[in-house]
């Protein structure tokens, strides 16, 4: 399927038929070095997908996500986002950054509400950035400052900020990589909460194998650098997900085996 | 080059040392050593008043070399008791000073943080400017003075345009290695909203860099008004410098003095206030960084 895909030319009419992220044959080495980070990169994500990227560190799959996000150029072969080639950022795009990044300066609602007062003017609708809080469980939190915020409150925050010029799709880099690992089984429970109730496709890259399983539709695995997508996984475990569920189904341990078996064969730590 | 860094290293320094971060641990120190720390101030502002003193008394120096602590305070107070529009007091020559001092400042810094945000913003502006600007910052500025007595005259042109001078350069040098300090995720997060290069300049590069800004707003008070007073010194009407040549000329030493604590304590003062106004503005301190 991959190799088909790989030799035929982008088809304009793919995003109708439920793609709405297209990579073929994406190539990228960074200029200032010989640091080749993606090679041959084909991938695709369907409309209201939710897609974990696992791969060991220094593959490159921050830079997949930057060059999506439109942050980051390639060199050869196409990333369409709808069927258009992504040439720089776009409002249909919303990122959550690996530290929530919030800018300290700002109230927690400032924060969530700067994507609506920069970048011209609004087009599309945007969220309520209350009810975003409200749904994050922020409502409370809205006029303190982010130093105020545990960390996943401030991740929370950085997530509503990523929603509220409601985009339709999500990149977010190991968005939990930095909480422990209660609060983070708590983050990936009120993910996919929000994830269901919106929809949206998701890219989400992670070290944890636990929880691409507990998020994913589709966990994708990237090989050493140079990167390169070497398997696509199915999660077949139904939604809602629970923490405890996820490990007793009989798909879990299988999923879980072949892609510690493949991140070992990588060489990861 | 050396130069660029060392004063870049020197201005960090001196924003770790001016800027009022992690309130809770300082404030904790701070009053840990509180009531010990009074007790031996105190003790220490006597040996020297009374050392000064009794060696003054006793080494029998004479008031034209260093005037005994009670000549000093009579000359002071002398200066203070009086009405505020009395030619004698320092009122009517501090007034002038500040005055001068401010506007020099307001008008050195304004320019310092217009150029250093442009430098900031632009490598072609940068690339243009920097070489005159560290060429310039290693000249002592002081030694300009005369010339600009010579563009200005002795009115209060001069006082503001050498106090302005001299502001000009810790804003330009802290204001333009703030807004470059800023961290690339900020950026990258501004990038994805596609935000315009303004919008992130005033959303996330200038309040990264306020906490350098007011390390810069702290040397250029003290040297505006280093400034105005050495513009004085070449001549003028009024204000502090003339208080200072006019004792110096009939041996006042008392009196040079005197004009010094005032100085002093405006440094002092002018030092808080813009402490007070960074603890103000800057106030998610250095909490929310990583
Ligand atoms: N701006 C850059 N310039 C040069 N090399 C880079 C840059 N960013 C990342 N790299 C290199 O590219 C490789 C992939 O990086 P990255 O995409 O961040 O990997 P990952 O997110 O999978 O850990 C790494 O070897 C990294 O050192
Ligand atoms: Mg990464």
């Amino acid at each position: 399927m991959a190799a088909f895909a790989q030799a035929q030319p982008i088809d304009p009419a793919a995003a109708a038929l439920g793609d709405l992220i297209r990579i073929r044959g994406l190539e990228k080495t960074y200029a200032d070095g010989s640091v080749h980070a993606l090679s041959n990169i084909n991938l695709d994500i369907r409309d209201g997908e939710f897609v974990c990227v696992v791969g060991p560190s220094g593959c490159g799959k921050s830079t997949l996500l930057r060059i999506l996000a439109g942050l980051d150029d390639y060199d050869t072969g196409t990333a369409a986002l709808d069927g258009k080639a992504i040439t720089g950022p776009s409002r249909d795009v919303g990122v959550v950054f690996q530290a929530a990044n919030l800018l300290p300066w700002l109230t927690v609602r400032e924060n969530v509400a700067l994507p609506l007062r920069v970048g011209g003017k609004q087009v599309g609708q945007a969220e309520d950035v209350d009810r975003l809080l409200d749904v994050a469980g922020l409502k409370d939190f809205g006029h303190r400052f982010p130093y105020e915020l545990s960390g996943g409150m401030q991740q929370r925050a950085g997530i509503c900020r990523a929603l509220v010029r409601s985009p339709r799709v999500l990149l977010m880099d190991e968005p939990f990589g930095a909480l422990d690992a209660l609060t983070r089984e708590r983050m990936n429970l009120e993910l996919q909460r929000i994830w269901q109730a919106s929809r949206k496709t998701v890219m989400l890259i992670t070290h944890s194998i636990s929880e691409a399983i507990f998020l994913a539709d589709r966990v994708v695995v990237m090989s050493a650098r140079p990167g390169r997508v070497i398997r696509e996984l199915e999660v077949p475990i139904p939604r809602p997900r629970s923490n405890d569920g996820i490990i007793s189904h009989p798909a879990y341990p299988a999923l879980a085996k072949e892609i510690r078996g493949l991140l070992n064969a990588q060489g990861d730590e | 080059m050396s130069e660029a860094k060392t004063s870049v290293l020197a201005n960090v320094t001196a924003i770790e040392a001016a800027a009022p971060k992690a309130p809770a641990v300082a404030g904790r120190k701070r009053r840990g050593k509180g009531a010990g720390g009074t007790v031996i101030m105190v003790l220490g502002l006597l040996i020297l008043f009374g050392g000064w003193a009794l060696a003054v008394k006793y080494l029998e120096i004479p008031s034209y070399i260093l005037p005994s602590p009670v000549a000093v305070w009579h000359a002071l107070w002398s200066g203070i008791a009086v009405s505020p529009s009395s030619p004698l007091g320092y009122y009517l020559p501090l007034w002038g000073t500040l005055k001068n001092a401010a506007i020099g400042l307001a008008i050195g810094s304004g320019l310092g943080l217009v150029l250093g945000s442009l430098m900031a913003e632009s490598r072609v502006i940068e690339k243009l400017l920097m070489p005159y600007a560290f060429a310039l910052q290693s000249l002592p500025k002081v030694a300009i003075a005369p010339l600009v007595v010579i563009w200005f005259g002795f009115g209060d042109g001069s006082k503001v345009a050498i106090s302005a001078l001299l502001a000009f350069f810790p804003m330009l040098i802290n204001s333009f290695t703030g807004l470059r300090a800023v961290e690339p995720e900020r950026i990258d997060l501004m990038r994805s909203l596609s935000a315009s290069r303004f919008e992130t300049y005033r959303i996330v590069k200038l309040p990264n860099a306020a906490p350098y800004i007011f390390a810069g707003l702290d040397m250029a008070v003290v040297y505006a008004l280093l400034g105005t007073i050495v513009a004085e010194f070449l001549g003028a009407q009024q204000g502090m410098g003339v208080v200072i040549t006019q004792a110096q000329a009939v041996t006042d030493v008392a009196g040079v003095f005197a004009a010094l604590v005032i100085l002093g304590a405006m440094g002092i003062l002018l030092h808080g206030i813009v402490r007070g106004l960074e603890a103000r503005i800057v106030h998610w301190g250095d909490r929310g960084r990583k």
